[in-house]
């Protein structure tokens, strides 16, 4: 088969509903998006962890402290899984997992913007589990559909085990809004601080050229505003249920189209918190990676000599 | 290494659809690779149809001793870790709005369009 040939079978199995397995011929334009999003939702998942293990020594009960200390370890869990998917694609680079790690150390590839802020009180551990990990829900039961089979099976996996976070963020933030004033300002002021991340957090209104590219290779089948309006609609009631203000005045929906209006987050600020690392957390976070990734390298490197030297010997 | 005069062991693995991951069926013995291919579709698959099939020598698997020390078990209570662990519906309810399940969520990305009535 021709080069064009091929493209043209697998642009056909693509609309037909069938997936791509890792080992299948594949576009290099299609392997490279799939590293794309993929590495960088792996290293989100690392990095997402962080903010929330900040509370875990902090939590105000064992309960608490062993729930959140579960979610901090799927998280870190869903990070191996991703990275290893990114792995096998990246094979033909000859780039493993010390590569796509150093990429996060370097700057290479960049992660949730919402991973780069602070989370000074328990409200904002909570809200983190009640809104980033419900936009997380969104983007990522949107990707169940997606035309790589391996990326599809592991979300289906992932999305599983987020069950339990949406359930805990829930319950975190209803024991708070069910408290006293002190601690439904607490929540107030979390919700504040995470409400304009979470906008930027789906993208832009008219999407990247490879956010296109995905959705021509149907990676991924919803629009940044689809599931930024899923988000709205489903949490905006909510949080208004429990007595909470949504700060902002333009988050209202049109009573004929039901489309959510919101105030656009500042594009520049976020972007450049992406793309630079750095925002208020950035540093501080990717030194922590970098304290366990490079101090820790001493124990890979005798590990594997160790297992070598004991391969050697049974031979 | 396999017994004189004996063909070597393959588990085999089979995979029912696309999102599915692989699960074993059982093993069967075949002089090499390709011909325990054949045998697990003759073996297991006269009926049922896969989506993928993988055989894998069985001296190449390293499994877990089959007890409670090496297996994880439920030492403790682990709802905290389980989305059943947590009754949030009677608290919703209280605050007149409705418990959301993952499952609703999942299916309201199958449908298109924008917000919608909540």
């Amino acid at each position: 088969m021709g080069e064009d040939e091929r493209m043209t079978d697998f642009m056909a199995r693509i609309a037909s509903g069938q997936r791509v397995e890792a080992n299948d011929w594949m576009p290099g334009e299609y392997r490279d998006l799939l590293i794309k999003q993929i590495h960088m939702h792996g290293v989100s998942e690392i990095m997402g962890a962080y903010p929330e293990k900040e509370w875990v020594p902090k939590a105000p009960t064992i309960r608490r402290k062993l729930a959140l200390n579960a979610k901090v370890q799927d998280e870190i869990g869903h990070g191996q899984m991703l990275l290893r998917l990114a792995e096998d694609l990246s094979r033909p680079y000859g780039r493993g997992r010390e590569a796509l790690m150093d990429d996060l150390l370097d700057g290479r590839v960049k992660f949730h913007n919402v991973f780069h802020l602070s989370a000074p009180t328990w409200a904002d551990a909570g809200v983190i589990g009640f809104l980033v990990d419900g936009g997380a829900i969104i983007t990522q039961a949107a990707l169940l559909d997606s035309s790589y089979a391996p990326y599809a099976r592991m979300l289906k996996r992932i999305v599983a085990e987020e069950s339990f976070h949406m359930q805990y963020g829930e319950s975190v933030v209803l024991a708070l809004a069910e408290g006293r004033q002190a601690q439904r300002d607490m929540l107030q002021g979390a919700i504040n601080r995470w409400w304009s991340p979470m906008m930027f957090f789906f993208g832009p209104r008219g999407m990247g050229k490879s956010a296109e590219r995905m959705m021509h290779y149907k990676i991924r089948t919803k629009t940044n505003e689809e599931l930024r309006q899923k988000f709205i609609n489903r949490y905006v009631p909510r949080l208004q249920a429990l007595g909470m203000s949504i700060p902002d005045p333009a988050v209202k929906q049109d009573p004929a189209t039901g489309v959510w209006g919101f105030t656009e987050p500042d594009w520049a600020l976020h972007t450049d918190m992406v793309r630079n690392n750095c925002g208020p957390e950035s540093q501080s976070r990717l030194n922590l990676r970098k304290q366990a990734h490079t101090g820790q390298q001493w124990v890979r490197e005798a590990v594997n000599e160790a297992s070598r030297l004991l391969e050697r010997e049974g031979a | 290494m396999p017994d004189a005069g004996e063909y070597r062991v393959y588990e085999v693995f089979f995979q029912k659809d696309a999102t599915d991951f692989h699960t074993n069926v059982g093993s069967l013995r075949a002089a090499n690779p390709e011909m325990a291919l054949q045998m697990a579709r003759e073996t297991f698959f006269r009926r049922d149809d896969a989506y993928d099939i993988w055989v894998v020598p069985q001296d190449s698997i390293f499994a877990s001793p089959h007890d409670a020390a090496h297996l994880p078990v439920r030492g403790m209570d682990k709802r905290y870790r389980l989305p059943s662990g947590y009754d949030n519906a009677p608290h919703w309810k209280r605050f007149k709005a409705q418990a959301m399940t993952i499952e609703e969520v999942a299916d309201d990305m199958k449908t298109r369009g924008k917000g919608g009535p909540s």
